[in-house]
């Protein structure tokens, strides 16, 4: 089923992630191509959040491993981290803009703080990734003053602004309006073809996905039940696969909510 | 079965209470790392944030601290006169205080305002912040959140409170004399007299070092609580609130052990 892999950039073996005693992640494993966009597709609370916060290291797995470019990300100390993670770019559900700051002083943080440029230099590149998302003339707005869209697009400038080689975004079009939305699927498959930026993509939304996958992983209660390019998990033998595609309700509740209470620890 | 559910009551409140210190350790550590090590290996320290909190935290809280800090000062010369004045004993307003001010009033009074004020922005700030998933952007960016949040306000804020306090100081024993001399009836000129034999560096110190520790005190349970927040706005109000009682509360511990410790010394 899986495709046949030239150059995996990321590889995830076999990663098993915690809360307490609780199992949210079992044993994901998967490789990301160099240059992909590589979507990681579930229902709410199949973990895939979590697994997004593991590959960016802002949580640490109970197992397994996560090699980046050869190198294991989990056992990286807090340096190599540092150094790795300028190369990398998220951006977040909420945009997770710094609401003290200017756009223009946002995105410029990371030059301002990992970088020895010039004022000027740090200025001329704040324009250009704003304009590269289409936030032009918006730089000296505070993050209150924006809509969701423009928010989600900023927060994308930032994540830009190392020039980073692996972009993560976290359900990039969630609560917005369609063609919004579809403006940031536009936008995360412009940036991919233009910087190579190898792209991941965590999403529970069929439409983004038939725009922007190369790929597709498809989670379910903390496991991987398909992977694949669209057609071939469109063909998937596999029952929540196909119900997931077919946008069908769940017979039986009762699966579901166990996961949920295994998760949050209610009774 | 009482007494079994007691000791299992006071079993999990210890184990909490060594969690929640164990966590407290774990951010002093870093924030030491981050403020004295980093730097060292060249590193770098965000100056002109802390400056920026300093003003906050320190010059923005001179007319409140001043304000109540007089009037204490008032009170202190009136309730005292109350006692002294049936012995004749007026003219020693000035030395109560004088020293009940740099003792302890003005240092504990510094403490609470600033709390108030600070330590609860430190928590809602903070708390905002993990809530919109900054604190996780800043450290996805590469930008260690302690380095980048945390050591600017420390740095503020041990610096800030003892400043603040010595001015806090001085304003209470202006805010004596006056009472003293306008209500009273002291001669200002031996009131003046008065408090200047009672100023000792002793007791200067005695406020200063507490003054410290009260900085100490109210921006790592800011920062701690702010770190603690979950679950949105509500989370955010819930440990605001309890970072000015474990603050204000911490302030009181750490006055008292010091005035054990000076009543000794």
């Amino acid at each position: 089923m899986m495709a046949k892999i030239h150059d995996p950039i990321i590889v995830v073996e076999d990663l098993v992630v915690r809360y307490g005693d609780r199992t949210v992640l079992d044993g994901i494993s998967f490789e990301v191509r160099q240059g992909d966009v590589f979507v990681i597709l579930g229902g709410s609370g199949s973990g895939k959040t979590t697994l997004l916060r593991n590959l960016v290291g802002l949580m640490r797995p109970a197992s397994g491993r996560i090699l980046i470019r050869g190198e294991d990300f989990t056992a990286m100390s807090e340096d190599e981290r540092i150094e790795l993670r300028k190369k990398m770019g998220m951006s977040f559900q909420g945009s997770a803009l710094l609401q003290s700051l200017s756009l223009a002083d946002n995105v410029a943080l990371p030059l301002r703080e990992h970088t020895a440029l010039e004022e000027s230099t740090i200025d001329i590149m704040t324009r250009i990734k704003l304009e590269l998302v289409g936030l032009g003339g918006f730089e000296e707005y505070l993050p209150s003053a924006l809509s969701g869209g423009m928010k989600k697009r900023a927060g994308i400038a930032r994540a830009m602004a190392m020039d980073p080689e692996f972009m993560f975004y976290d359900e990039p079009s969630a609560g917005l309006d369609p063609i919004v939305a579809a403006g940031i699927d536009q936008l995360i498959r412009k940036l991919q073809e233009t910087f190579r930026l190898t792209s991941i993509v965590v999403t529970h939304e069929m439409e983004s996905v038939k725009l922007i996958a190369d790929t597709v992983c498809m989670l379910k209660g903390g496991c991987v039940v398909g992977i694949g390019t669209l057609e071939e998990l469109e063909q998937s033998e596999h029952p929540y696969v196909q119900q997931f595609f077919a946008r069908r309700p769940d017979d039986d509740q009762s699966e579901e909510s166990a996961y949920a209470r295994a998760l949050t620890g209610l009774e | 079965m009482t007494n079994f559910s007691l000791a299992g009551h006071v079993g999990r409140w210890t184990l909490n209470q060594l969690a929640i210190g164990a966590r407290v350790s774990v951010l002093m550590v870093d924030t030491f790392v981050w403020m004295v090590l980093a730097p060292l290996r060249g590193k770098g320290l965000r100056f002109k944030a802390a400056i920026e909190d300093f003003v906050e935290f320190g010059v923005r809280s001179l007319p409140i601290v001043g304000m109540i800090c007089f009037l204490i000062g008032v009170i202190i010369a009136l309730q005292s006169s109350y006692t002294l004045a049936k012995w004749g004993a007026n003219r020693f307003i000035a030395t109560l205080v004088a020293v009940s001010a740099l003792r302890e009033m003005a240092p504990l009074m510094t403490a609470i305002l600033i709390t108030g004020r600070s330590g609860s922005a430190i928590t809602a700030e903070i708390g905002t912040m993990k809530v919109g998933e900054e604190i996780d952007a800043l450290d996805v960016m590469g930008l260690n959140p302690i380095k980048y949040l945390v050591v600017p306000k420390f740095m503020a804020m041990v610096l800030a409170v003892p400043c603040v306090t010595v001015m806090a100081m001085f304003i209470m024993i202006f805010g004596g004399f006056v009472a003293s001399v306008y209500i009273v009836g002291v001669d200002p000129f031996i009131y003046i007299d008065m408090t200047r034999q009672s100023l000792v560096e002793k007791d200067l110190l005695t406020g200063m070092v507490k003054s410290i520790f009260f900085g100490i005190a109210i921006c790592w349970v800011g920062v701690y609580r702010g770190l603690q927040v979950e679950g949105g706005a509500e989370g955010v109000g819930r440990q605001t609130t309890s970072s000015v009682v474990t603050a204000i509360f911490l302030i009181i511990i750490i006055d008292l052990i010091f005035t054990v410790l000076f009543y000794f010394v």
